[in-house]
């Protein structure tokens, strides 16, 4: 069946219980549906090509108000699904033409989609964040006048800049040694890029953006950890961030075809 | 666990780092032509670099390019 | 109606000041550090080291007040450049 509107991929899993997406609306209003082939499921919801058709997409992926709105629906979506099974869920805006489409996707990507599922099974990530410490530097004494005050100048001038750069220097050993550490406690570890400064005034500070798989059990455990680790380092500030659906390890390439 | 999920509230950032760059990766009809979009700096370049990572990870059938008179890589 | 274009002007001053001194700003700590490297060289005498020092000590001063005269902070002296992130190091 091909419809004249686009359809929302959300997230692949293995068999949810379709009664259980009845009444569930995903990205722009519509109604949750299953679309199964290869032993997988599908959940996609239709979406209106007005505003999500290529060229309208452009310019609303140029809005933060409205990629925000979109991503924390998807979002949503995918944690209430991952209440019925494990789960992996779509990249953002990942939309397709017909139900034949993603009925080709799941064939296609079949052994890397069930890889992904049991990867993710039973797991959570957590997110650690750290930053140079914003700890103040001492400033600068008071300059007075008279001989030897413009050598102080200079002394100070190159104290305050050695400081910066080995506080620098310090943060991104702290912060090598911390995700090592928790990369040895997890069950698979994952580094992120740098983060906008758009987004996070504090990125340009920013010295780790990890991820972490843990089981599920152990959630609570690998959160005490970073906090016990990171109150041993001085010269970083972390940050815990989850726990979130394992979206980090649930990374699955797929061939592209040249007819969808 | 899935109540902590749901109710733990979220930056848009961190969001962003996972939802733009992780799942099922791949071209459907609309390709996803965030590169051309100037989303946010450094998030779009972070989307690039992991679009690009992927291509790498999963070789693609060979495709006469317009612009390359080498030929095949 | 005439309140609001005051604080649009007012804004619109304070962004060109911000920017000239940006600038002016960037080059101080240029000549800073070039002022630096030529003092580690080690072949100046103590009174051309502490005349370098002076200058630039007064070149600081002048640039605080000029940046007091116009209400700006030591942050509002920056630009963002993107994703090269600011052109000044971070205060």
């Amino acid at each position: 069946m091909t419809t004249a509107g686009g359809l929302w991929l959300h997230a692949v899993m293995r068999d949810p219980d379709p009664a259980r997406l009845t009444g569930l609306t995903g990205v722009g209003g519509g109604a949750l549906r299953a679309i199964a082939a290869a032993g997988l499921t599908a959940v996609v919801c239709p979406v209106d090509l007005a505003e999500f058709g290529a060229e309208p997409l452009r310019g609303n992926l140029e809005d933060i108000g409205w990629v925000e709105a979109v991503a924390r629906t998807h979002h949503h979506v995918a944690v209430e699904l991952s209440q019925l099974g494990p789960v992996v869920p779509a990249r953002l805006a990942t939309i397709y033409l017909s139900d034949e489409s993603v009925v080709g996707l799941l064939t296609r990507g079949r052994t890397g989609i069930d890889a992904a599922l049991t990867r993710v099974s039973g797991r959570i990530e957590w997110g650690v964040k750290a930053y140079t410490s914003s700890a103040p530097r001492p400033t600068p004494a008071v300059a007075g006048s008279g001989p030897g005050t413009g050598a102080d100048y200079l002394r100070r001038k190159r104290a305050a800049l050695s400081a910066r750069s080995e506080a620098a220097t310090a943060a991104a050993a702290c912060a090598e040694e911390l995700h090592r550490a928790l990369a040895e406690v997890a069950e698979a570890s994952r580094r992120h890029p740098p983060q906008s400064r758009g987004l996070n005034p504090r990125a340009a500070s920013m010295v780790l953006n990890g991820s972490y798989l843990v089981d599920a059990a152990r959630g609570d455990r690998f959160a005490e950890t970073v906090a016990e680790l990171a109150s041993g380092y001085g010269a970083i500030e972390v940050e815990l961030t989850g726990p979130w659906l394992p979206y980090s390890f649930a990374i699955v390439p797929v061939e592209e075809t040249p007819d969808g | 666990m899935a109540d902590s999920l749901a109710l733990t509230p979220i930056a848009l950032v961190d969001l962003l780092d996972r939802v733009l760059a992780t799942g099922v990766v791949i071209s459907g009809e609309i390709v996803l032509s965030i590169a051309d979009v100037d989303l946010v700096y450094v998030s779009l370049r972070a989307l690039l670099s992991s679009v690009s990572s992927v291509r790498a990870v999963t070789p693609q059938p060979f495709a006469p390019q317009p612009f390359d008179p080498v030929g095949p890589a | 109606m005439t309140g609001r274009v005051e604080v649009d002007r007012d804004g619109v001053e304070k962004g060109l000041a911000s920017l000239v001194l940006t600038i002016v700003e960037l080059l101080r700590q240029l000549m800073e550090r070039q002022a630096l490297r030529r003092v580690d060289q080690g072949d100046l005498t103590d009174e051309q080291v502490d005349r370098i020092g002076t200058t630039l000590m007064a070149l600081e001063e002048q640039m605080n007040r000029l940046r007091e005269h116009f209400g700006l902070s030591p942050e509002d002296l920056n630009l963002d450049l993107g994703p090269l992130g600011t052109l000044l190091p971070p205060a």
